[in-house]
């Protein structure tokens, strides 16, 4: 018999509300990060176009908002700047926001395969889905910096904010998706309700226009929208102006309550999956 | 010793049923459920997939769990898996542990046998420096060589499971679970894995072993436990334990019959009274394959005026569905049944199925237009037996033959002598 007994696995009902196990979700890391490989690149192996769609859908919705909203409805982005780059900057929290909040949302439905197969800390598979945004993200960043390079004097240095704006909008984005994939499991019509909770936020937040256009009596609801402050400070970070910290740290402090929450509820729910899947 | 796993007072409960079949519920039928109160509340059924099992398996130890389906084997499996929780009791597990629930999960057909065994591995439970270590041999044992870049999707399905397995025998946790994973797959290698799993057995690993080939279970554990209705009926020597399950009435249930109007199953038309499956006249569970087998379906005709047709479908242990036979008794063909009972009954020529447990599913219908009265799922079932020393379709050959049924067939020889320049086929 061993000196060191290893602590045993202790498999019981569980019951109450705990956390994720953070350090359970550490140790199965290299799944994580398989399963986001997975995703990019079967992403990218599948489709018709491949990369190159990547560059065209951020473009071709660009140029759609642009006819759409700057032509037709005359909204201006102010300040000088180009509508397209306005609009574009803004679709690239906006974008990988929705993207995650969607796909992971779905996550476990769509994995349900595995779930009832093998063991692993279930919440790596909404993280997966967050996580796998981040290529499309990126090629939509570089296409506003080239954008920028194009119409300006480059990016101003409040772009040392942007990576603190996008660890937000990630963790924001996986908050919810913990919130609905776990809805998801009981509710099967929260996939049919996403797309179309997610279009209307999109609306609701300064994405098309710019947030001074919006009427003195309907500013609220720009303002509770935790989304407003992280597309704002993008907007700051990418085409100048000052980084509005008080909506960003409302963002941060939406942002915290529902993933702490999310943790806990997904937790909760995590038991019954593989019963329910 | 040492313990390796030990399980105390294991429960699970399965809630089905209720407003829908499936499982999960819809936030309108929440609301609408909440709208009108508690009124008919929906029926929900409880089921007991396991109550109180307990054992605990040392360390080094090779245990075989064996039951008939829906005795409770995947659930613990699934339990030991972590994969579901326990209704209430609970479980240690000591090591490092690693379940085979199924080859290739995860396995997607766009991704390369490179990719897969890296993605398939982790998903295991793998490290990948340990995968990157096995890569050579994992690809040596699928036999799969040139075609480790070529996506899975252009595999032939025998490449594509060797592949499954390769990744899961190189497993190699402490404690492995396996779940009659090696129904598939061709015999010799099937053959292989099974060496090799034993090879590692040898190791000091723990492995639980879950298959309904009761000769691999003798073959590979020394220990076996059976399981009944969620419970443990019997734990000891492997070659004991496949004996007692041989000889008892565990693996089948070869009579039904429902006495109470109530519960029978039938519609006013027609009702069901009892199935029973007769070898030689005798309510019998195990038929030797050479005999023939009689499915006996009794039931009433409650209504005059109906063409009334009894039908039987037969499945095997994995589902599939081996055949369906409706009576044809040209007695009672395009007739009119008067209101009364019928024992209606099919006749299964020896050496016609192969072995394994048949599960029949009885029904009554009406043709032009058809409408089923009663169909009655998984009404009884019977396991065919192969026996040594009879004829049978096995003729000398002694390893596992596949295949849903094994008929004996007349088979005739024409020899060609070397000598003659044309053949027939040639004219």
């Amino acid at each position: 018999m061993s000196a060191v007994e290893p602590r045993p696995i202790v498999i019981a009902p569980s019951s109450g509300w705990r956390s994720i196990d953070l350090r359970e979700v550490w140790e199965y890391r290299e799944l994580l990060f398989i399963l986001v490989w997975r995703d990019i690149k079967v992403r990218y192996r599948q489709t018709l176009l491949g990369v190159l769609w990547v560059v065209a859908q951020p473009l071709l919705t660009a140029v759609i908002f642009t006819v759409l909203f700057n032509r037709v409805a005359k909204i201006d982005a102010g300040g000088g700047v180009p509508y397209s780059l306005f609009v574009m900057v803004a679709l690239v929290p906006w974008s990988f926001f929705a993207a995650g909040v969607s796909a992971s949302g779905n996550s476990l439905i769509g994995s349900s395969h595995l779930i009832s197969k093998v063991y692993f800390p279930r919440v790596i598979v909404p993280a997966a889905s967050v996580l796998s945004g981040f290529v499309d993200m990126a090629v939509t960043l570089a296409l506003v910096i080239v954008m920028s390079l194009v119409y300006r004097a480059g990016v101003p240095p409040q772009v040392i904010f942007l990576p603190v704006a996008i660890l937000i909008c990630a963790l924001f984005a996986f908050g919810i998706g913990m919130w609905l994939s776990a809805l998801n499991v009981e509710y099967r019509d929260i996939r049919v309700i996403i797309p179309f909770l997610l279009q209307l936020w999109m609306y609701a937040t300064p994405v098309v226009y710019p947030l001074r256009v919006v009427p003195e009596k309907y500013r609220w609801v720009a303002l509770i929208n935790p989304m407003t402050g992280i597309v704002e400070t993008f907007r700051a970070a990418m085409l100048g102006g000052a980084i509005p910290w008080p909506q960003l740290g409302y963002s941060v402090a939406v942002m915290a309550v529902v993933l702490v929450s999310g943790a806990f509820y997904f937790r909760r729910m995590e038991r019954l999956f593989a019963d329910v899947l | 010793m040492t313990r390796a796993i030990e399980a105390g007072h294991l429960a699970k409960k399965y809630v089905i049923g209720g407003v829908k079949e499936a499982n999960y519920r819809t936030l309108r039928d929440s609301i609408a459920g909440f709208v009108r109160r508690r009124g008919a509340s929906p029926r929900r059924e409880t089921i007991w997939a396991l109550r109180d099992v307990s054992f605990t398996v040392e360390r080094g130890e090779v245990m075989g769990i064996i039951g008939r389906n829906g005795a409770g084997k995947s659930t613990l499996l699934k339990i030991l898996s972590r994969i579901t929780e326990p209704t209430s009791g609970m479980a240690r597990l000591y090591g490092r542990s690693g379940s085979l629930l199924e080859v290739g999960t995860g396995f997607h057909p766009e991704l390369s046998g490179r990719e897969n065994i890296f993605l398939n591995g982790a998903i295991l439970g793998m490290r990948r420096a340990e995968i990157a270590r096995k890569l050579d041999e994992i690809v040596a044992f699928a036999e799969i060589g040139q075609f480790l870049d070529t996506p899975v999707k252009r595999y032939s399905s025998g490449m594509y499971v060797r592949l499954a397995f390769a990744v899961a025998a190189h497993l190699e946790t402490e404690i492995l679970i396996v779940d009659e994973v090696l129904a598939v797959g061709d015999a010799s290698f099937q053959r292989k894995c099974l060496n090799k799993m034993e090879d590692v057995g040898h190791h000091g690993r723990t492995i639980l072993f879950v298959s309904h080939n009761l000769a691999s279970i003798t073959r590979l554990c020394p220990r076996a436990m059976l399981i009944d209705a969620g419970r443990v009926v019997r734990d000891g020597p492997a070659h004991e334990v496949v004996r007692f399950y041989l000889h008892s009435d565990l693996g089948t249930t070869a009579a039904r019959q429902w006495l109470d109007d109530a519960e029978a199953p039938g519609d006013e038309v027609a009702r069901l009274r009892a199935v029973r499956v007769r070898s030689d006249g005798e309510v019998a569970a195990k038929i030797d394959i050479h005999r023939g087998v009689d499915i006996e379906l009794e039931w009433e005709a409650l209504e005059p005026g109906h063409v009334l047709v009894p039908n039987l479908h037969f499945q095997n242990e994995e589902g599939l569905v081996v055949f369906v036979s409706s009576d044809l008794d040209p007695e009672w063909r395009r007739r009119e049944r008067e209101p009364g009972r019928y024992v209606s009954t099919a006749h299964i020529p020896g050496n016609f199925l192969a072995e394994g447990t048949l599960v029949v599913s009885a029904a009554v219908s009406t043709m032009d237009p058809v409408r089923v009265h009663f169909y009655e799922r998984d009404a009884v079932a019977f396991e065919v037996v192969d026996v040594l020393g009879a004829e049978t379709a096995r003729g000398d050959y002694g390893a596992p033959i596949p295949g849903v049924v094994r008929p004996l067939l007349p088979w005739t020889n024409e020899f060609i002598p070397a000598a003659a320049p044309v053949t027939r086929s040639q004219r």
